[in-house]
């Protein structure tokens, strides 16, 4: 009762605090107004990138060597969560749900599939990219996982194939940003380092962007299932 | 110290804030500890996109006809927030399960007298 109360001094003092920073912050607007970068990305970013989603613009070309640090923290998540469960490699269940459920999943299947690719594809034109659509693959081994028994997942979408996807996507993602240097220009360079930029609005728009997406869209996709598939398969230990 | 007008987000986001560390502060179960600490992320992560936008904007995607946009670079990077926060996340709770596995409990008031 002590701890709640002397809890919710702190809390009340840090609220008061916290609310008269708040106050004096700049408003949006007026921000916006002063920040160069904001307004350079605005006003060239579809001329600078060739992508007319903006953050898809920032993410993966302005600052897309954070983006690679950003994956690199996904792989150091899933490498920890396999440490932690490593040893165990067994499938816990092997029955699943009812057929009916099996049936159902299977024809809902595809479309999660296609939905999740179509995120990652056309990230530099509509909301999405690749850590979005990553996630939505992600879901589909969830669900199968679910629905199968997790002996189906270590059948069939074992640990091994995981992981070459998760190294395929970083070593997709590096190789595009080495051929930025190869073409005289910097790591990760888009439109300077001779990617086309296309029309912006259309598919092929946007230089590397499309590809660095479905790396990283296979590189989330990977992680977060080796990380779920780790969570909740056997641990006999 | 107030200015004129504090925003009904930021009320938001400082609720939010304040539950989440009363979570962390007072309670002794690990899982609920991992939940403050989420509710706690997702206050900034609101703030971040209030941040980036004031009322009348369109979203950051280049389309003909429009000329107030958000500002893309918060946007950006809340979108480096959520994933290290899930990845964080993803870590946090796994260590909670070894806990779970190693003590049988997730509360902290019994994994101390178990110490004992």
């Amino acid at each position: 009762m002590i701890r709640k109360s002397v809890a919710l001094v702190i809390l009340a003092i840090l609220g008061l605090l916290v609310m008269g920073g708040l106050a004096e912050l700049p408003l949006p607007a007026e921000r916006m107004s002063e920040s160069v970068t904001s307004r350079h990305i605005l006003s060239e970013g579809v001329s600078d990138t060739g992508a007319v989603n903006l953050v898809t613009a920032v993410l993966f070309d302005y600052r897309g060597f954070d983006t690679l640090g950003e994956a690199t923290v996904i792989f150091a998540a899933a490498a920890g969560v396999v440490l932690l469960f490593f040893r165990h490699d067994l499938p816990t269940s092997r029955l699943g749900l009812s057929s009916l459920a099996k049936r159902s999943i299977m024809v809902l299947a595809p479309f999660v599939f296609v939905t999740g690719l179509y995120i990652v594809m056309f990230g530099h034109v509509t909301p999405g990219g690749g850590f979005q659509g990553g996630v939505v693959w992600a879901t589909l081994t969830i669900l199968l996982c679910i629905v199968y028994g997790t002996a189906f997942e270590w059948r069939f979408i074992n640990t091994r194939t995981k992981t070459l996807l998760e190294s395929l996507g970083a070593i997709a993602f590096i190789l595009l940003g080495l051929v930025g240097i190869y073409r005289g220009d910097f790591f990760l360079s888009n439109i300077a380092a001779g990617f086309r930029a296309g029309v912006p609005g259309e598919l092929t728009s946007g230089g590397a962007i499309p590809l660095l997406n479905l790396a990283i869209g296979l590189k989330v996709a990977a992680g977060l299932a080796l990380i779920f598939y780790n969570m909740v398969k056997k641990d006999v230990g | 110290m107030w200015g004129e007008i504090v925003d009904f987000a930021y009320w938001v986001v400082v609720g939010l804030f304040l539950i989440g560390f009363f979570g962390v502060l007072t309670d002794t179960n690990l899982i609920k500890i991992a939940i403050g600490l989420n509710i706690m992320e997702a206050s900034l992560l609101l703030l971040l996109v209030r941040l980036a936008f004031s009322p009348g904007d369109s979203p950051p995607i280049v389309s003909e006809g429009i000329l107030n946009y958000a500002d893309p670079v918060p946007q950006a990077l809340t979108l480096t927030a959520i994933v290290i926060g899930a990845s964080t996340t993803a870590l946090l709770l796994s260590f909670i399960i070894k806990t779970y596995k190693y003590y049988g409990s997730v509360d902290l008031k019994e994994i101390r007298r178990m110490e004992r």
